[in-house]
C-alpha cells in the first residue's frame, strides 16, 4: 500500500506547518512512513500534526522518519509531539528517525538531547541502509 | 513595540512573527534571532497555557525592545504568580523518558538568552528576557 497525504495548516498565520505522509512503496505492512515537515512547529501548528500522526502511531506501522528538510522553526510543543511518536513507537517494537535537520533545529536537538532512542541519519543513503536492515529483522521474526 | 495578545496560541505566533521581522530589519544572525523568537514562544506559549488557560478573552502583553548591544523582551500577565526563573536547572539527560520538571521549554529560554528576571507587581507577572547583541 502507497499512501500519500499533503497537508498545510491553516493560514492564520505566516508561518504554517506543511506535513507531507508518505508510505515508502514496496515495505511491509509494518514498514516505514516518512512524513516531512516544512515551516514552523510550534504551539500553534503542533496539535495539527499531533493529529496527523495518532492513526500511524495506532497502526501496525513501526518505523517513522521524520524529514525536517524545510522546517525553519521548533519549539518544546514539536519536542512533545516527537516524543510521543517515540514512546508509541517504542511500544511496539519501533523507532523514531530524523533526516535533513537545518542547523537550528539540530542544536535545539542537541540541547535538548532531545529524544533518546531515536536515529538522526546524515543522509538519505543512511536512512535507507538503516532502514533495510529494520525491514530484515521484521521480515526473519 | 508592545503588543497586546488574547490568550491562544495564534496570538502567541503573531508576537514571534513580530520579533522575527523585527530581527530580520536589524540584520541580527539567524541563529541569535532564532534562540530570541524561541525564547518569546516558550515563555508566551507558558502564559496562555497555563496563566491564561487559553482563555481567548483574556490578554497579556508583550514588549520587544532590540537596541545596539541588546534584545529585551519583556512578558506581562495577570494570572496567578508564578516565577519561571525557579524551575530546576537541570540537564538533559539521555534517559530522561518524561518531560523535565518546569518543561523542556524553560531550558531552552536558559540556553538562547543571558539573563531572565521575574518580578510581581501589580498584581501582574512580569519576566525580562535579554540577550547580548554583537553590534553593528
Amino acid at each position: 500500500m502507497i499512501y500519500f497525504q499533503l497537508e498545510t495548516t491553516e493560514p492564520h498565520t505566516t508561518m504554517p506547518l506543511e506535513i507531507n505522509i508518505k508510505k515508502n512503496p514496496g515495505t511491509l505492512e509494518a514498514g516505514a512512513v516518512t512524513i516531512t515537515l516544512a515551516g514552523s512547529l510550534d504551539t500553534s501548528t503542533a496539535p495539527a500534526l499531533e493529529q496527523k500522526i495518532t492513526p500511524i502511531l495506532n497502526s501496525e506501522v513501526k518505523d517513522l522518519v521524520f524529514d525536517l528538510v524545510g522546517l525553519k522553526f521548533i519549539s518544546s510543543a514539536g519536542l512533545r509531539v516527537f516524543s510521543i511518536a517515540r514512546k508509541k513507537l517504542k511500544e511496539h517494537g519501533g523507532q523514531a528517525g530524523f533526516i535533513n535537520l537545518q542547523p537550528q533545529i539540530e542544536e535545539v536537538f542537541e540541547i535538548m538531547k532531545a529524544l533518546p532512542g531515536i536515529a538522526v541519519f546524515q543522509s538519505e543513503a543512511e536512512m535507507d541502509q538503516y532502514l533495510a536492515a529494520r525491514q530484515k529483522s521484521y521480515e526473519g521474526s | 513595540m508592545t503588543l497586546e495578545l488574547q490568550a491562544t496560541p495564534e496570538e502567541v505566533m503573531r508576537a514571534v512573527e513580530t520579533l522575527q521581522a523585527m530581527g530580520e530589519e536589524r540584520d541580527l544572525p539567524v541563529k541569535t534571532l532564532f534562540g530570541l523568537t524561541l525564547a518569546l514562544e516558550e515563555c508566551a506559549s507558558n502564559i496562555v497555557n497555563h496563566a491564561l488557560n487559553r482563555d481567548a478573552c483574556r490578554t497579556f502583553s508583550v514588549d520587544l525592545e532590540l537596541t545596539e548591544n541588546q534584545a529585551i523582551i519583556e512578558l506581562r500577565d495577570s494570572g496567578p504568580e508564578h516565577d519561571p526563573t525557579l524551575a530546576p536547572d537541570r540537564e538533559p539527560s539521555a534517559d530522561d523518558d518524561d518531560e523535565p520538571p518546569g518543561g523542556w521549554g524553560i531550558q531552552l529560554v536558559r540556553r538562547y538568552t543571558d539573563e531572565m528576571l521575574y518580578s510581581r507587581t501589580a498584581d501582574e507577572n512580569v519576566l525580562r528576557l535579554t540577550k547580548r547583541l554583537d553590534p553593528k
